[in-house]
């Protein structure tokens, strides 16, 4: 029957310690006439736990790079290994599987499925994990409940602000409890009590063990992470380490969201 | 498990934009609606022909001496002794034979005139075409052969003439063959009879009707045109019309193709034919209607695959495989092309219920029609909803995600 087939048999437990890690990796835009450089041989690795953002103006190849690492796109040449697998050759159907269990999205513009609930677009990622039903409505119940929106549960995206929107959205990125967790500007629509609110719910997720990777332009945000990446001209410009990061005022009370079953960590489960 | 929540997510894109997808189902629900109505009609006449004719009498035939004869002799007519010895001849093959007269005359009683058409019959006539008798008796023997002037009357000419349908015993005087004399009701009977009986039966309510003795429209001259009868049940009529031409040939000297044959078999096959023809018209235009409404299908799902792009960008983004998304749009559009064609079948099934009701004829309406209509038009918004569905699988999820 449609829908029954086994997923790839490649998603495996990992034994190593890095997540992320690119070697010589180039992107090259063909257009036709012109061809683009977009990255420019990129070697990076980031470590499971870490709390990455990747920031740089527009142009400067950082949403390449998310492309790239959220397996939408492919690069050139050289390799990016996630998770331990070398997605090289990997199928597009096969990607869709990497995307599915191993990434989580948080996007600019929330993207969550309109005219659909914020309980039935949490439900989507494990829809496609095929994950039964009555699982699926319990743990996007209790991801909604983890980001102070349980009694929004049958609310449509028209009718949450921007920043329950966005709450809604990590909710749905943490549904098959990814690895990683990507989230491209996800402060971009928000104003700043919603953007604080956001990120101090990302400095959470990364406390209780999750690897999240906030491509930014803007340095506040990036102040709440623990290590800064800036892009320029499809290159990385500098690396380093964020000594003081933005401490979590307390006020964001996620309950714990995420379990950290890789590290073997104890998570705070509201589960 | 996901077939379930495709058919809810197809549900709730069709709900969200009713109008537009009433009337890209309204192809299907014409297409689908006109083959279930014309199929369910042509069914119910075909068993109202069927029935009409188990009434007429399936094994009912006529024999006479062909209209293109030009040397029609004295000898060609038949007698009764004619009748007499086809009888014999055939044996059990004939249930019932007769001349089949009939003749209409101006009929009084007390102050009463009323018109009357009198059937010439014999008495084993209710044998081959019962009638409720609700008073008195039918024709006997004695009638026949003594040539009695008693009649069975129809119940509602009885009322009209006699002011009672329990008219036996009750007398009138009519003219018959120039001959007047008083007429004797022994029985009165009842025949029920749908709209489209009546039709075809001619019940026409102005005249009054009755069955006479065969005898009394054949007497004196006792020689008629035509030789009316009904083979035993189950006859295989081809083959008894050609032994009872030659054996009539044979008796008047003539070539069997002289005769001229008319059974309820034949007529019956005319009225199938004419109703095959006209379901392969009808089917026909059903099947350009289909298409035009598949195109309609496409036209639309192709409409929504853009329209929803960034949708289909998210569910790429978020895990779903090509074929996830090919399936979620087939299924969408075999729900609509499925849900127009139920809307065509209720159409149908209620215009044609709602007919049949208004000229109290009973309906045919197969289930087996009806489930094969409702696939027919599952299966249209499958293969129109293949092109639509599989631009929106093939989509890149970063230009998807994209677009505004």
């Amino acid at each position: 029957m449609l829908g029954r087939k086994k997923l790839p048999s490649f998603i495996t437990e990992n034994v190593t310690s890095d997540l992320i890690r690119l070697e010589n990796l180039v992107k090259i835009y063909d257009t036709g006439a012109i061809k683009v450089l977009g990255l420019k041989k990129i070697n990076l690795t980031i470590k499971r736990g870490e709390f990455v953002a990747i920031m740089g103006h527009s142009g400067s190849g950082k949403s390449t790079l998310m492309n790239i690492l959220g397996c939408l796109d492919r690069p050139t040449l050289g390799h990016y290994y996630l998770d331990g697998i070398d997605t090289e050759g990997l199928s597009s159907d096969e990607l869709s599987a990497v995307r599915n269990l191993k990434i989580g999205f948080v996007f600019q513009s929330f993207n969550l499925i309109s005219r659909t609930s914020a309980q039935k677009n949490v439900e989507l990622p494990m829809t496609y994990a095929r994950i039964p039903k009555k699982h699926r409505s319990a743990r996007a119940l209790e991801l909604l409940d983890c980001v102070g929106l349980s009694a929004r549960a049958s609310h449509m995206p028209n009718e949450l602000s921007g920043g329950q929107r966005q709450r809604v959205a990590i909710a749905r990125a943490l549904a098959n409890e990814p690895p990683l967790i990507l989230a491209d500007e996800p402060t971009g629509n928000l104003d700043t009590a919603a953007s604080i609110e956001i990120m101090e719910i990302f400095s959470e997720l990364h406390e209780a063990g999750a690897t999240v990777v906030v491509v930014t332009h803007e340095e506040n945000i990036a102040a709440f992470t623990k290590r800064i990446i800036r892009f320029s001209d499809g290159q990385i410009i500098s690396d380093e380490i964020n000594p003081t990061p933005t401490e979590r005022s307390g006020v964001v009370h996620t309950k714990g969201l995420y379990k950290n079953k890789n590290a073997g960590e104890e998570g705070t489960a509201c589960c | 498990m996901l077939l379930m929540e495709n058919m809810r997510m197809a549900f709730h894109a069709i709900r969200a934009n009713k109008m537009r997808s009433f009337l890209t189902m309204l192809g299907i629900v014409i297409g689908i609606g006109s083959v279930i109505s014309i199929v369910s009609i042509g069914d119910t006449m075909r068993g109202l022909f069927s029935d009409l004719y188990k009434d007429v009498g399936l094994t009912q035939a006529y024999v006479s001496i062909g209209y293109w004869v030009d040397d029609i002799r004295m000898s060609d007519y038949f007698t009764m002794e004619d009748l007499e010895d086809i009888k014999a001849a055939f044996g059990d093959e004939i249930a019932y034979i007769d001349s089949d007269m009939q003749t209409s005359s101006e009929v009084q009683a007390g102050r009463t005139k009323m018109s009357f058409n009198f059937q010439g019959i014999d008495y084993l006539y209710q044998e081959v075409q019962p009638v409720n008798v609700i008073y008195g008796r039918y024709l006997n023997e004695g009638d026949i052969l003594g040539r009695k002037k008693n009649v069975v009357m129809e119940a509602r000419s009885a009322e009209r003439l006699f002011g009672t349908e329990d008219a036996v015993g009750r007398t009138f005087r009519t003219t018959i063959y120039g001959y007047t004399d008083e007429y004797t009701v022994v029985g009165v009977y009842k025949k029920e009879m749908n709209a489209f009986q009546a039709l075809f039966m001619g019940g026409s309510s102005d005249k009054g009707s009755a069955f006479i003795p065969w005898t009394i429209l054949t007497w004196p001259n006792d020689n008629f045109y035509y030789c009316h009868l009904f083979a035993a049940e189950g006859t295989d009529m081809t083959d008894f019309m050609n032994r009872l031409l030659l054996y009539i040939g044979k008796k008047k000297g003539r070539s069997a193709s002289d005769f001229f044959t008319q059974t309820a078999v034949e007529q019956m096959g005319s009225v199938d034919s004419v109703m095959g023809a006209l379901s392969t018209a009808v089917g026909g235009i059903a099947a350009i209607s289909l298409l035009v409404g598949g195109i309609g299908i496409m036209n639309i799902m192709l409409v929504s695959v853009t329209e929803r792009t960034r949708e289909i960008g998210i569910r790429k983004a978020l895990g779903a495989r090509t074929r996830d998304v090919l399936i979620q749009f087939l299924t969408e559009s075999a729900i609509l092309s499925a849900f127009g064609g139920i809307i065509g079948v209720v159409l149908a099934v209620g215009l044609v219920t709602a007919g049949g009701l208004a000229l109290g004829l009973p309906v045919v309406i197969k289930p087996g029609v009806i489930l094969l209509a409702v696939s027919f038009s599952a299966l249209v918004g499958i293969f129109f909803g293949i092109y639509p569905a599989s631009k929106a699988a093939k989509a890149d999820p970063i230009d998807a995600l994209r677009y505004e």
